[in-house]
């Protein structure tokens, strides 16, 4: 199934959180700044919602996405109010994926872990959480994953400063 | 020693306590068990047929700080890591000797500005013999670095005050 018919099954299904659509787009020749955006479609979805909406995915026959193939987060911009979170789905049955987007808020950047749906996505959302400082509620084991567990930041924030020690080792 | 030569009989050598020393010291070195990233690779290499580590003595690489002369720290260093380098540093016996493989081990290498977790030069961490360039550094590289440290050995005196320099 292509893009549009996922979006169209997932739109029958009623799919919670489902908020539309981020396609890529050639450059408009007109504005010499517009770069258009380059890259897959995503389905925009709700964060609150995101667990249930993969629940759809994974749980309808047409669909049928069986398998969690990446879940991750960007930081656009130190100005940007919103980080992503971004999901990756495959189905190996079908032969197609599906690339989801949720816009994160970063005054509160918190939403409902996936866990439950795909078991895949603990060490994704553990590596998420240090990175980003992003909160998964209900995560069975929130410890960190890749960095030790007194570290201080968010490395791959955008706003993230360097630290000038650790333990006693200078970093400048 | 001319005073010494020939005043034995036969299948007695003479020779200097300190010689002696740095000749066994240097003749077995054995390594650590211990790789941290690509440099790895070429320190097995090393170790394999080809380039013969053993050739040197060196090809015993114990799986125990606490058997291991050498530790060659092959990779990137980060700060998770770094505490336990130094603790495998600590329980290693004297005479003990540490080679930084590669620009990572070296200075940080590409990770010196960017890098958060990295430890930027091994020697922030436990005393370097040995600087070996390269990203990663060819085995011969590792090899040359090794006889660097031969010849630093062998340099050294145990009893005897070194010669000084002017």
């Amino acid at each position: 199934m292509d893009f549009q018919g996922i979006h169209d099954r997932l739109l029958a299904n009623g799919a919670p959180g489902l908020l539309g659509v981020d396609e890529p787009r050639q450059p408009d020749p007109e504005d010499k700044k517009d770069k258009g955006r380059f890259g897959d479609a995503f389905v925009l979805v709700d964060p609150a919602h995101l667990a249930g909406f993969l629940q759809v995915c994974r749980d309808d026959e047409a669909l049928n996405f069986e398998i969690l193939a990446d879940l991750t987060a960007t930081d656009p911009a130190v100005d940007d109010e919103n980080l992503w979170v971004n999901v990756a789905l495959l189905s190996v049955k079908h032969r197609h994926r599906l690339a989801i987007k949720s816009l994160l808020p970063k005054a509160a950047p918190s939403l409902p872990s996936t866990t439950p749906v795909y078991r895949a996505s603990q060490w994704h959302e553990r590596e998420c959480a240090e990175m980003f400082g992003i909160t998964f509620e209900g995560h069975p084991d929130p410890r960190n994953i890749l960095l030790p567990d007194d570290w201080l930041g968010h490395p791959l924030r955008k706003d993230y400063e360097f630290p000038k020690e650790y333990h006693g080792i200078s970093c400048e | 020693m001319a005073l010494l030569e020939n005043s034995f009989e036969e299948n007695v050598l003479t020779t200097k306590v300190d010689w002696l020393i740095n000749w066994a010291r240097l003749s077995s070195i054995w390594p650590m068990t211990f790789g941290l990233a690509c440099c790895a690779i070429e320190m097995m290499a090393v170790g394999a047929a080809h380039h013969d580590i053993d050739r040197f003595g060196a090809g015993a690489f114990r799986a125990t700080p606490r058997q291991a002369d050498l530790m060659i720290v092959a990779g990137t260093v980060n700060f998770k890591m770094a505490e336990r380098i130094k603790r495998l540093y600590d329980q290693m016996p004297s005479p003990k000797y540490v080679m930084a493989m590669g620009a990572c081990a070296t200075g940080g290498g590409p990770y010196y500005k960017y890098g958060y977790t990295v430890v930027k030069g091994v020697d922030r961490v436990v005393p370097v013999d040995v600087y070996i360039a390269g990203c990663p550094p060819r085995p011969e590289a590792l090899l040359e670095g090794l006889m660097k440290l031969q010849e630093k050995i062998r340099n050294s005196s145990v009893i005897r005050k070194p010669a000084r320099t002017a």
